[in-house]
């Protein structure tokens, strides 16, 4: 049984060309990691008292007591097998020393050491100390009151900080933006996936998407973090849903579990770190109960926005068609609703368009505006032959259409569906007071007859 | 239906941008671990929530390697992708290969896939940056190319947009593209929903001899 690890090792580093780091490693064979670093030592011993054929490099985690400018610190640091004399000898008192981890490849940086670790600590994210010496009793979550407390703490900071963003309705956008912009900031710092993702996947920044995921992927230091999210808390639509919840299973509310975060910093970073990662998994879970629980429009505008961000294409669809029936209805609403990324398929939006179409039909026809629709124009060309050409021109609509619109929007749904999704892409450049819904229905219905009927008429 | 291709085209780009990045963190990383610039030109960056190598400090050096990308996987017309390194005498002495493909049917239906290809992404990008334990080290004064193998009628179409794009891409010579005496050596392979790629080093058997043409 005690050897049975070595081949493992050898598998680990000679087969597979890994990184074995004795964190990994503890994790990987669920051992403590100080066996981990005695089975890495063992194993580096054997193999070079073996044979000297496979050169195996491995780096060491040494730690101790130096002076440097009169002032005695500790000092931790993770060097190559060529350095470690020389490191040590620098240290006046040397505490312990290591083995941190056992490569085939010579590395040049310690990027690598800290990739092979990521996957394995996100997996076992709630217990990764579960194998570690280090230990704090006082380390627990905070209860729910607790959490609130902090939260309107936070509110109270964000509501004297000037808002950088141009929303005018930061202000009165509801306190559970905060807490959730606070989680997503520390949750950029690993970057929630989501983010990094969805910034690959977005084809168009807008306005309030890059501010918030620009600085989020270049983010070197919590405090800065920190400022650039106060400074776009209102934009915050990535870290509303994401929060999550996950650092602890009790907390039900987004809210909640964002004011954890917020409230960890204090605790050492890799701890946070850990927390953040954990976040990760159940970000699409918080956004499905999120987005189905609030009914508001704030809310559903603060959902949208979040829910752009991230390759839910459901729920992308569903928002981005309610945005437009807010923005036109309700005028306190911030109008400029960042254009949504075209992720999504076809299919699953299908059937949730369905019902927010019916009902943007309903609200947005009692005014005269004007809107894209596709008309047909005829001319004499230059040989002088007759050329008709099929071109979007804005025209001014008023109620009576739209009804002649919603009744037909039924027969033509899938192909309007996708139509005016791609309507949407197109006009996201454009202003965007203008109703989306119709003009994709006016689009979409080219192929029916009944919508051509009113533009018949009009084009004379 | 011109709305179904617009929205696979939207797709197709989501994916080529996503594949253009990863490429252009990936060169990076190559000529950081193969030793083609010197390590003083490379900048840490964050990508996929770990630390990569980067020359963004080095303004020729990133145009090219972002421009290369840029046009050509928009169609995503690109089966190859290749990063050549060569010596001297402009023989190759690596080949780095980029196999791409993408399933016919796309769909993004799930919520985790993008966080699932991130993990596959930086499995790769690890895995270059230990490739260094199978090959053997480079000749002094490499310099490297990257290659793109495409169909013709991918050709005619790109040069339609050079124009615009002001990089000309030309033909490849022979000397740059075959290889003496090459030995294969499998570094990555990954699947996804949304894309395929192998990655593996063909590398020439004697380095420090000059190949012969």
């Amino acid at each position: 049984m005690d050897e049975l690890y070595l081949d493992n090792i050898d598998e680990y580093v000679n087969d597979q060309n890994k990184i074995v780091t004795y964190k990994w490693l503890s994790l990987t064979l669920g051992v403590h990691v100080n066996t981990a670093k005695q089975m890495l030592y063992h194993y580096l011993d054997q193999r070079r008292k073996e044979r000297s054929g496979t050169t195996l490099h491995a780096t060491y985690l040494v730690s101790g007591k130096c002076s440097e400018n009169g002032s005695v610190c500790h000092k931790v640091s993770v060097v190559r097998e060529d350095q470690l004399d020389d490191t040590k000898s620098k240290l006046d008192k040397t505490i312990s020393v290591h083995v941190y981890s056992v490569q085939k490849a010579e590395l040049k940086d310690s990027g690598p050491l800290y990739s092979t670790d990521y996957d394995a600590v996100k997996e076992n994210l709630k217990n990764c100390n579960k194998y570690s010496t280090i230990r704090c009793a006082a380390a627990v979550p905070l209860s729910h009151t607790e959490l609130q407390k902090v939260q309107e703490k936070v509110v109270e900071k964000e509501a004297t900080k000037p808002s950088l963003n141009d929303h005018t309705a930061a202000a009165p956008k509801p306190s559970v933006k905060q807490p959730k912009g606070i989680m997503g900031m520390f949750s950029s710092k690993a970057a929630p996936k989501s983010e990094a993702c969805n910034k690959e996947v977005k084809t168009e920044q807008k306005d309030e998407a890059s501010p918030t995921e620009g600085p989020k992927s270049k983010v070197s230091s919590k405090a800065n973090a920190m400022n650039n999210f106060f400074g776009k808390s209102a934009d915050k639509k990535v870290t509303t849903d994401k929060p999550d919840k996950n650092i602890k299973e009790e907390t039900e509310g987004a809210q909640s579990s964002s004011a954890a975060v917020s409230s960890k910093p204090s605790q050492s970073s890799s701890k946070s770190k850990q927390d953040i990662k954990e976040e990760q998994p159940k970000e699409s879970k918080a956004v499905k109960d999120d987005s189905k629980d609030s009914r508001s429009k704030t809310k559903r505008l603060e959902h949208s926005d979040s829910e752009e961000e991230r390759a839910d294409s459901q729920k992308k669809k569903r928002r981005r068609i309610k945005k437009p029936q807010s923005d036109s209805s309700d005028d306190e609403v911030i109008p400029d609703s960042p254009p949504v990324p075209e992720v999504q398929t076809p299919s699953p939006g299908n059937e949730v368009k369905k019902e927010p179409v019916s009902h943007q039909e309903a609200s947005e026809g009692r005014r005269r505006k004007r809107r894209r629709v596709l008309k047909a124009r005829t001319f004499l060309d230059d040989e002088g032959c007759m050329v008709t050409e099929k071109g979007y021109e804005s025209e001014s609509y008023s109620e009576s259409e739209d009804d002649s619109k919603t009744t037909s929007q039924p027969s033509g749904e899938s192909n309007s569906l996708k139509q005016s999704l791609g309507k949407r892409e197109e006009e996201k450049t454009k202003e965007k007071g203008q109703k989306k819904a119709p003009a994709a229905a006016a689009a979409a219905n080219k192929s029916t007859k009944q919508s051509s009927i009113m533009g018949f008429f009009q084009k004379k | 239906m011109t709305t179904l291709t617009r929205q696979d085209l939207n797709f197709g780009q989501v994916v080529a941008d996503i594949l253009c990045e990863f490429l252009e963190v990936a060169i990076h990383l190559i000529l950081y671990v193969r030793e083609v610039y010197p390590s003083g030109i490379f900048q840490k960056r964050k990508k996929y929530n770990v630390p990569v190598q980067t020359t963004f400090c080095i303004l020729p050096l990133n145009n090219y390697v972002e421009q290369s990308f840029a046009v050509l996987l928009e169609q995503n017309e690109a089966e190859k992708v290749v990063v050549v390194i060569m010596d001297k005498e402009h023989h190759p002495v690596e080949r780095f290969v980029f196999e791409i493909s993408q399933p016919p049917l796309l769909s993004i239906s799930s919520e985790t896939l993008l966080s699932h290809l991130e993990q596959l992404l930086r499995a790769v990008i690890l895995k270059i940056s230990v490739c260094d334990a199978v090959l053997d080290n480079n000749p002094p004064g490499c310099t490297f190319t990257v290659l793109v193998y495409t169909r013709e009628a991918a050709t005619r179409n790109m040069e339609k947009v050079q124009v615009i794009k002001d990089f000309p891409w030309i033909v490849a010579d022979e000397q740059e593209v075959l290889m003496q005496e090459p030995r294969l050596i499998p570094l990555k392979t990954m699947t996804s929903d949304i894309v395929k790629m192998q990655l593996y080093v063909e590398e020439r058997a004697h380095k420090s001899q000059p190949g012969t043409a």
